[in-house]
């Protein structure tokens, strides 16, 4: 069974070849490519990896995104972002996705009405229609809502449930505000100390077509590795989720200069010690194979 | 103080919850729940900032300090119909840990599993459970699993569907229901396939153990504890 580590981005200079969006997270001059996760993978036996887009939503924004997909057909596939705004967002998911690896689009909103006991009808969702085409087109929905948009999850799942969901980063929902980037130039996310996705994303372990990654760590623990104290929220998932319904991810670049990428490999042991070895494997690459119809390596 | 007949201990001891029909009633409980609707319309734009924020989840919301906000809530603290009934499971050293206010969305699924509020090692924790609206079944009544207070009871683990928890019961009532139950058994709210919001009061208790609870935390409401039974209750200063 192959390790596949289901959630990293990479990106190079900004460049005619490969233009993005220049950010404080991404700044015109910083390069994160490829080759340099692949260096990575080859040094800790990682097979293959999801390449997530970051730099923006356009077509030509996915430039380098579907460069690599198309150098590395077998190492990697690739997630797709798609503007809420668009006139016609099935064109631009199929442009994005017909025949480049890439099988899915990651939303940051849900688009529907901020107060649960105003939640009417799920069609009127912004979403609705990218919804619509992931069931038509079998594409991935990559998850990593705000916290306002929690309560709108269901509504969307209980209506498309032939859609495969994934939500990011421990299930976890960032509150306006609460991201930061810190000295090390990685993303903080400031959270309440009872996990309140007890109470949202923590239900959908209802719907057997949500996955979970466990990745993000780094990013919500104000512990160093190997984050001790989400341990509960790791043995929470694995309840709610059970096995077959998490996987691992690193979230690289972010974590290449704490903890290490080598680390990461081993955050699944030490957070949940207690997991067989092929339960182990499950988790580290035999769900999102599976899950992910991850193509076999040549 | 009206104390609980032997039936009801024995269903205490053995079952690990009391169910107080009409517990609120009359004019009270009509008061109550002008008083409740009130404070939950005027909290309610607070709340979703702090959902916006990360602060608060999106599926229901506490009216904040409630004690504070009107006596009808102090009052329910020490009411007479449940009130004997917790002073004998705690040896007559009752505190109060805290109120809940609360309003339930409804949504596909409830907001909350299976799960036991505390350990075995924790003293005695109680919970009451108080309707404001009516609940009928499949509008997030309370669930619990009788016995599984009981050391030796279990193991138990969350199931994915409420309904699939063995041996569990739920507890449908009209407004003004009250539910006493022992925290360490398991419990939830079931789903609400309605429309309706479940409005409900949890009061949370705890027999005394020292320093608990301090004698800031309800300081606010001193004016309305001049006795001192009351007082004892709220951990006030005599």
């Amino acid at each position: 069974m192959p390790s596949i580590d289901a959630h990293v981005h990479v990106f190079t200079k900004v460049s005619p070849e490969f233009p993005r969006e220049i950010t404080s997270i991404c700044p015109a001059e910083r390069e994160e490519p490829a080759e340099k996760l692949l260096d990575e993978m080859e040094k800790h036996q990682i097979d293959q990896a999801v390449l997530v887009q970051i730099g923006g939503t356009s077509i030509e924004h996915h430039s380098y995104l579907l460069h690599c997909l198309k150098s590395y057909p077998d190492r990697f596939l690739g997630i797709g972002l798609v503007p809420l705004d668009h006139p016609q967002p099935a064109e631009h998911m199929a442009e994005l996705a017909d025949g480049t690896g890439i099988i899915g689009f990651r939303l940051f909103e849900l688009g529907g009405p901020r107060d649960i006991f105003a939640t009417t009808d799920v069609r009127e969702f912004k979403t609705y229609p990218i919804w619509e085409c992931a069931a038509e087109k079998d594409y991935v929905l990559w998850l990593y809502p705000r916290s306002i948009d929690a309560h709108l999850l269901p509504y969307l799942v209980q209506a498309f449930p032939q859609v495969r969901v994934v939500l990011n980063h421990l299930g976890m929902t960032p509150g306006k505000g609460k991201f930061t980037l810190d000295e090390l130039g990685r993303p903080q996310i400031q959270v309440s100390g009872y996990n309140l996705n007890m109470h949202t994303t923590y239900r959908m372990a209802r719907f057997e077509n949500v996955t979970v990654h466990l990745s993000g760590q780094y990013a919500f623990s104000r512990e160093t590795y190997p984050y001790k104290n989400l341990a509960g929220w790791h043995g929470n998932l694995l309840n709610d989720f059970g096995i077959k319904r998490l996987m691992w991810a690193t979230d690289f670049p972010w974590i290449l200069e704490e903890p290490g990428y080598g680390e990461l490999t081993t955050i699944i042991e030490k957070l949940l010690p207690n997991l067989s070895e092929s339960e182990l494997v499950d988790i580290m690459g035999g769900n999102a194979k599976r899950f992910l119809r991850f193509p076999n390596r040549t | 103080m009206i104390r609980p007949t032997s039936e009801q201990k024995t269903q205490w001891e053995q079952e690990g919850y009391l169910v107080f029909e009409n517990a609120i009633q009359g004019d009270q409980l009509k008061r109550l729940q002008s008083v409740f609707d009130y404070w939950a319309a005027e909290c309610k734009e607070e709340w979703l900032d702090k959902v916006e924020g990360g602060e608060a989840a999106a599926t229901f919301y506490d009216i904040p300090s409630p004690l504070e906000k009107d006596p009808i809530f102090i009052d329910l603290i020490d009411h007479p119909s449940y009130y004997g009934a917790l002073m004998e499971f705690t040896d007559d050293d009752l505190i109060l840990l805290g109120p809940q206010v609360r309003t339930v969305a409804p949504w596909p699924v409830s907001y909350t599993g299976w799960h036991p509020d505390v350990g075995q090692s924790n003293p005695l924790h109680i919970k009451v459970q108080i309707y404001v609206n009516d609940v009928p079944t499949g509008s997030g009544e309370f669930g619990f699993v009788p016995r599984s207070h009981k050391p030796n009871s279990g193991p138990y683990k969350r199931p994915l569907l409420q309904e699939s928890m063995p041996g569990y019961k739920t507890f449908p009532g009209k407004a003004g229901t009250a539910i006493m139950f022992n925290s360490c058994g398991w419990h939830t709210s079931m789903d609400n396939a309605s429309d309706v919001p479940r409005k409900s009061i949890i009061l949370i208790y705890e027999k005394r153990t020292p320093g608990r609870i301090g004698p800031e935390q309800f300081a606010a409401i001193s004016e309305y504890c001049t006795t001192p039974e009351r007082r004892k209750l709220f951990s006030l200063a005599d």
